[in-house]
């Protein structure tokens, strides 16, 4: 069992399930992905989307129905998970409710055949890591849910495996101790010098953690870049969707000069940024709520006049919804003295009108 | 000083009303005190009063007539290796069958179908089977595997087989819930630590099992432990199969000394008791909590 690495290759790793009827479904297709030591990579995506299953492929807890996955030169596929030694971090934690937190942790390195005497000094430093030490004999029972994170994330790097696999592991947590065991998380990959793949379905904590972001939907990988990238640039309209572009206008296309688009609808005129080759008269853009300002001048390119229809406080600023004449609804941003009912002009600048071919849904 | 009547509601109101639903344990409660603990405190009084002698004289029999005494080693001989047998071949099975395949409904129907069948019914197979001239020793003389006289029936083995055959279905299907209770996230989890299919049975699956292991073993022990039809049907009741019921059955009917067989059947209870302490005592040993890994 390896500790060191350069690479961890997916090549064309695919996962293929029974559905009910004989109905052969792609959990997962053909996902292609290189990981270097020391990267933070997260799978992104809704539920269902296959990013656990890709998780279990790595793991060696779910067979491939196709594809390779190579750890430098050597081909762990056919590995059984016991002899991959990649730690992992599960949704429920997965302690054993039979063991101390100290039993807990050192499961792994007695079942790598480690000298007890050699055991104790590397749990009690895993535990350091994680800051947990004062809880060594107690049960998981007795711990609460983010110190049985702790526990978990301890167990999974004290046999310092070459990749950690993380599993959803802050959805059971609240709002607070999210952040703070996040911030953790990214500190212990720093100090380990590892590589991690992270699951999540939530973008903020994928932003935040991660090196690259794949996108995944229905099982097919729709993006994997750097997360200022899949922020900015989504690559295509579902991804922009989940990214948090909540403003979807599906208009016509009238003129097309270089990457630039101009699109009309019944009471909206925009410019902005093609994103994928466009087919037909349509198509659908893409606008983040932010990036959508109240503005104050005459009408002039890329504005678009509507009424307040629901403005929530938020703070520092609100959250505004405006429907145009024509019924269209946009989400904004803006400031906390906005009368509901009022007439306002919102403006977009046009790069950041992301315009992608029309995906046939009216949202 | 009194109270003003709000002061006196609000009072009332705080102290926990009365659970009409608490009414529905007295059916139970009735028939229990009915069916069970009077019938018990009458037999334990009844053993105390012989038709002759002090109020130990029928204690003082058993243990000083020799075709009484021996029984409680008879029957324990039978009982025990009886329930070390079936939890021990119910185990394996059960952890295999955790797992939902196609076979699994099946093979688990047809584990249990002895269950459906009477000792009497068991019985009057196994003489067939596995009588002296029944289909088994036919079959191996015939084929020449083992040429030497088998007797299966009347004897020890006849009535340790039919206690195998008819207890196991309960062993099997009680491990069996216990097995698929335990979350199988916990042995992923083992395995992606480096545990293999026997360090996941050996490290998670056992010690999560053992205090249900310790119920079933007591469960069925005091099944085995009172066996009385196949022993005599398939037995040699009047020799090594002479279990504590036929002693019993045979004061109550033969002798007509219900005082000595109130008696014999208090004696019955005393050692079930003590095995079946013994044995729960062990789980103190073990973790009794939830088996789950977590929250979720």
């Amino acid at each position: 069992m390896k500790h060191d690495f350069k690479e961890l290759k997916l090549d064309r790793v695919t996962r293929r399930f029974a559905g009910s009827g004989g109905h052969v479904f792609n959990a997962l297709s053909e996902l292609t992905l290189t990981i270097r030591r020391g990267e933070f990579i997260a799978l992104l995506g809704p539920s269902g989307c296959g990013k656990s299953t890709a998780l279990n492929c790595i793991a060696g807890l779910l067979p491939l129905s196709g594809g390779t996955i190579r750890l430098d030169d050597e081909r762990i596929d056919p590995l059984p998970p016991e002899r991959r030694g990649f730690g992992m971090v599960f949704q429920n934690y997965a302690l054993f409710p039979h063991m101390s937190v100290v039993k807990n942790i050192g499961f792994g390195l007695r079942m790598q055949g480690v000298a007890a005497a050699e055991i104790a000094p590397r749990v009690a430093k895993a535990m350091r890591l994680v800051q947990l030490s004062g809880q060594e004999h107690k049960l998981p029972g007795q711990l609460s849910g983010g110190q049985q994170q702790r526990v978990a994330i301890a167990r999974a790097i004290v046999i310092e495996p070459p990749l950690i696999l993380m599993d959803e592991p802050l959805s059971n947590l609240d709002a607070k101790l999210r952040l703070e065991t996040r911030a953790e998380i990214r500190r212990i990959h720093r100090e380990l010098d590892r590589a991690t793949v992270y699951v999540t379905h939530d973008q903020d904590e994928a932003l935040s953690l991660a090196d690259r972001i794949v996108v995944m939907k229905d099982g097919v990988v729709q993006q994997i870049a750097a997360p200022s990238e899949v922020y900015a640039q989504p690559s295509n309209l579902h991804v922009a969707r989940f990214m948090g572009y909540r403003n979807v206008l599906h208009l016509t296309v009238r003129e097309e000069r270089g990457d630039r688009v101009l699109l009309e609808g019944p009471d909206v005129k925009l410019t902005g940024v093609r994103k994928q080759p466009l087919a037909g008269s349509r198509a659908s853009v893409a606008i983040r709520p932010e990036e959508l300002t109240i503005a104050t001048g005459p009408a002039a390119e890329n504005i678009v006049t509507g009424r307040v229809d629901n403005v929530e406080y938020g703070g520092r600023d609100s959250l505004i919804d405006i429907v145009t004449p024509g019924g269209a609804r946009l989400h904004l941003r803006g400031p906390t003295d906005v009368a509901l009912g009022a007439n306002v002009h919102v403006y977009v600048p046009p790069e950041r009108v992301l315009v992608y071919p029309y995906d046939g849904s009216e949202d | 000083m009194s109270a003003t009547p709000a002061a006196t509601a609000e009072l009332r109101a705080q102290r926990a009303p009365f659970d009409r639903a608490l009414l529905l344990v007295v059916p139970a409660t009735a028939f229990m005190l009915a069916l069970f603990i009077y019938p018990f405190v009458y037999g334990l009084i009844l053993s105390f009063e012989p038709p002759q002698g002090g109020w130990l004289a029928n204690y003082q029999k058993f243990f000083t007539t020799d075709n009484l005494w021996t029984t409680i080693g008879k029957t324990l001989n039978l009982a025990l290796p009886a329930t070390i047998i079936n939890v021990g071949i119910a185990l394996p099975i059960a952890y295999k069958m955790r797992v939902r395949s196609r076979w699994q409904r099946f093979v688990t129907t047809l584990l249990v179908v002895p269950i459906t069948l009477g000792t009497v019914l068991i019985a009057e197979g196994m003489l067939t089977y596995f009588g002296p001239k029944g289909w088994l020793a036919q079959f191996l003389q015939l084929t020449h595997i083992y040429e030497g006289s088998i007797r299966l029936t009347h004897n020890y083995w006849g009535v340790l087989i039919s206690l195998v055959i008819s207890g196991f279905p309960f062993a099997f299907l009680l491990i069996l819930s216990y097995v698929t209770g335990i979350d199988p996230v916990l042995a992923r989890a083992a395995a992606t630590l480096g545990a293999d299919s026997k360090a996941q049975f050996r490290h998670i699956y056992l010690p999560l099992l053992a205090p249900g292991l310790a119920m079933c073993f007591c469960l069925a022990f005091v099944q085995a432990f009172s066996v009385f039809p196949s022993a005599v049907l398939l037995g040699a009741p009047a020799g090594p199969t002479r279990v504590i019921s036929i002693a019993a059955y045979e004061a109550a009917f033969e002798q007509y000394d219900y005082s000595l067989a109130s008696a014999i059947a208090m004696i019955m209870g005393f050692v079930q008791l003590v095995i079946v302490a013994f044995v729960l005592s062990l789980r103190n040993w073990f973790y009794k909590g939830p088996v789950t890994g977590g929250k979720g």
